[in-house]
């Protein structure tokens, strides 16, 4: 045991001490952070940009509300909810309708191509009849782009129905309050406390229902991403450098994987205490602090623990079976794509946490510790069944890859200059 | 005491025997110099002495233990192909190595202070290998290997790639080493070095035992029928003298090998050429290695049937 405990205060060392660490543990999260702000600066940025669309309004009756809709968008007024200053805005250029359509058309668009225009739409007269069939012909280049079609129907429908009722001699006026939209509050569920009294349900807040379960998730991605590749780094480093057989002089190689493995969790343990001290901070500051329940603490180390023991030993394995980099950045794509499962399913497991999908998805072992931690910290949390069998399974499969790891390591730590297949590993994990 | 027992151990690798059926006993306390040529079966031996790989069959024992994964906290070992970590001090580096065989800090500082100033090292103790030029990492690397005082030192080409001044240092420090009482094995292609060295010497070739013994009783048991001539001209008419077996050129000396009485080489000599020296030896280490090792024509023909 002591040359387990040696490793691991060595590699241990070296990480933290390393300028890297330091550097790491503050970059890390700034960058998810800022690719985050950036995606919404960008994605706000060009929402926000005046679109201009032509208007031909053969009926000669819609264009003038249309260009006050516009502007009352513009200044932030929605058909449903409080005013947002939020969004794209939009800009409405009358165009004379022209005997040759073929022709209008043709230069519309060019004006389109030259960026003048966004959009054109073509109002026909048909439009006001109230048994009319007609339909507004709407001409983009960027049909993806769906806020304007969308508004311009809206807004149209709007007017055009306010006109139907005034020739079958109803008011707008009683219309509209009639139509009045109905607003939601949203809640939470109401519990049973211990002593019987019931609780009432708590108006949703996003932050506490979702921002901070997705919080929690993505720590413990960020640790687990940031701690475990280095072992393929560490090991592949030794064996290129011929320092693995020094090391095999005096450590067995399951002692060397092991110490490895326990240097890493020290690490991330760091990376984790220092993380959630500044999350509780945060959360103490803008009154979340009862978020912070320990037994979700207590979930959280489990889920760490078994997620960088079952990485560690992958990456471990795949830095003991190559022999320089290239090989080790080919056999790495299925380990990352199992890392990148919960990345790219926790949308679909936050907003069905119940559903088929995200009860099997958090059964997978790569993606338990992960997916189980989320749907653990949703309001709705998962039956006690189904987080016990997802812990068990992802411990045998952490068993597993850790013994198969250390048949690998075992055969390939004295492997050098040849690449290896999968299949010479399986053959190594079962001699 | 045998510092290292071997009995009828083998080794295979898929389809390749390296070590076949090989026993040998090193006593402790002696310097056993371990020859043999590139893929012989040395460092697999090494490596299952050191616990790193087992053996398929046979018994291995370092000092009268079987269990070679606890002795081998006992051994120091310099492997052939050598590594260190790069962005490591040198001083970190030698606590690692020797805290990994179990030593207390305090007696590791001691035999680190002790072996750096032999090795003129004090000023980059605290600098990081990647600072140091080859001949002083392979010092740090010899120190590594003895930091933990060990009872057994493995040492796999210890001279390689060295200069003859830092050759010299690590001769030194090697026999410091065995003053001590440390036994080591040692393995080289350097025959003068293993001659020079090595109060036993031991030959393995293609899995096998070959030589086992001192110097004295290996080239005992070749003869004298080793010769060392100097003549004027070519060394051509060397080769078509009767009971000549093989002639090696040194340039300025020749080295033959002779089937019959050397006296009748030089009487039938003296009639061809002006001999200078005529001096009857025993075969040198290298003669008996290459006659162990040389490849025989059949496996010539193979090997430049497959080139």
């Amino acid at each position: 045991m002591h040359r387990v405990l040696t490793v691991a205060r060595s590699e241990f060392s070296s990480a933290v001490r390393s300028r890297g660490f330091l550097i790491g543990i503050m970059i890390m999260p700034l960058l998810f952070g800022a690719a985050v702000l950036l995606q919404r600066v960008v994605e706000r940025q060009a929402n926000s940009s005046l679109r201009r669309v032509g208007v031909v309004d053969d009926t000669g009756q819609l264009f003038r509300p249309l260009a006050a809709a516009a502007e009352a968008w513009n200044r932030g007024k929605r058909d449903i909810g409080p005013d947002v200053l939020d969004g794209p805005r939009f800009a409405v250029e009358q165009i004379a309708p022209q005997p040759d359509r073929q022709a209008l058309r043709l230069t519309l668009s060019e004006r389109v191509r030259k960026q003048e225009l966004f959009a054109f739409v073509e109002l026909p007269p048909g439009l006001l009849d109230t048994s009319g069939s007609a339909r507004i012909r709407y001409y983009s280049a960027a049909p993806a782009f769906r806020e304007l079609p969308d508004w311009l129907q809206r807004a149209i429908l709007k007017e055009v129905v306010s006109r139907r009722f005034i020739q079958a001699n109803v008011s707008p006026m009683v219309v509209a309050s009639l139509l009045k939209p109905v607003g939601t509050d949203e809640f939470g569920l109401a519990t049973r406390e211990t002593d019987g009294h019931v609780r009432e349900a708590q108006e949703l807040d996003r932050v506490r229902t979702v921002g901070i379960p997705v919080a929690f998730m993505f720590v413990l991605f960020l640790v687990v991403v940031m701690t475990t590749p280095q072992l393929m780094n560490s090991v592949l480093e030794e064996k290129m450098s011929r320092i693995s057989e020094v090391l095999l002089g005096s450590v067995h190689p399951f002692e060397l994987m092991l110490g490895k493995l326990l240097a890493s969790t020290a690490v991330s343990a760091v990376m984790t205490t220092v993380y959630l001290t500044g999350g509780g901070w945060a959360a103490n500051r803008w009154g979340y602090l009862d978020v912070l329940d320990p037994l979700m603490i207590v979930w959280f180390v489990v889920f760490l623990l078994l997620s960088v023991l079952m990485y560690g030993s992958f990456f471990i394995a795949i830095g003991a079976a190559c022999s320089d980099l290239k090989d080790a950045q080919n056999l790495m794509g299925p380990a990352m794509m199992l890392l990148m499962v919960p990345a790219l399913t926790w949308t679909l497991v936050a907003r069905a946490p119940q559903s088929a999908f995200a009860v099997g998805a958090s059964l997978f072992p790569p993606a338990t510790p992960f997916l189980m931690l989320l749907r653990l910290a949703l309001p709705e949390r998962p039956p006690s069944w189904q987080v016990i069998l997802g812990m068990l399974l992802t411990l045998v499969a952490t068993m597993a890859v850790v013994w198969a790891a250390g048949r690998i390591v075992r055969t390939g730590l004295l492997m050098q200059g040849k690449g290896v297949t999968v299949g010479e590993m399986w053959r190594w994990i079962r001699a | 005491m045998n510092a290292i027992h071997l009995a009828r151990v083998s080794k295979r690798f898929g389809s390749h025997l390296a070590v076949s059926d090989l026993s040998l006993d090193v006593p402790a306390g002696s310097v056993y110099g371990f020859i043999g040529p590139n893929g012989s079966g040395k460092t697999t031996t090494l490596r299952m002495i050191l616990h790193i790989l087992l053996p398929d069959a046979g018994h291995i024992e370092v000092f009268g233990d079987p269990r070679t994964d606890v002795t081998r906290d006992q051994i120091g070992y310099l492997p052939e192909e050598r590594g260190l970590y790069k962005k490591m001090k040198v001083r970190r580096l030698l606590r690692y190595y020797g805290e990994l065989k179990g030593k207390p800090r305090k007696f590791i500082d001691d035999e680190i202070g002790r072996w750096i100033d032999q090795m003129s090292l004090g000023a980059w103790l605290d600098r990081p290998i990647e600072t140091l030029s080859k001949g002083m990492a392979q010092k740090v690397q010899f120190i590594a290997a003895i930091v933990s005082r060990p009872k057994l030192l493995i040492l796999d080409e210890p001279f390689s790639g060295l200069d003859p001044v830092n050759a010299d240092v690590l001769r030194d420090a090697i026999l410091a080493v065995r003053r001590q009482g440390t036994t080591i094995l040692f393995s080289t292609h350097d025959m003068n070095v293993a001659e020079r060295m090595c109060d036993r010497i031991f030959m393995i070739f293609r899995g096998r035992k070959v030589l086992d013994g001192t110097l004295d009783e290996i080239q005992s048991a070749y003869g004298s029928d080793t010769v060392r001539v100097k003549i004027d001209g070519s060394p051509a008419v060397l080769d078509a003298l009767p009971g000549v077996v093989s002639v090696t050129d040194f340039g300025q000396l020749q080295e033959v090998r002779v089937a019959g009485d050397p006296q009748e080489l030089l009487a039938m000599l003296v009639t061809r050429a002006r001999v200078r020296h005529f001096e009857v030896t025993r075969p040198s280490l290298h003669d008996i290695f290459v006659r162990i090792a040389k490849p025989t024509p059949e496996e010539l023909a193979h090997e430049a049937a497959h080139a």
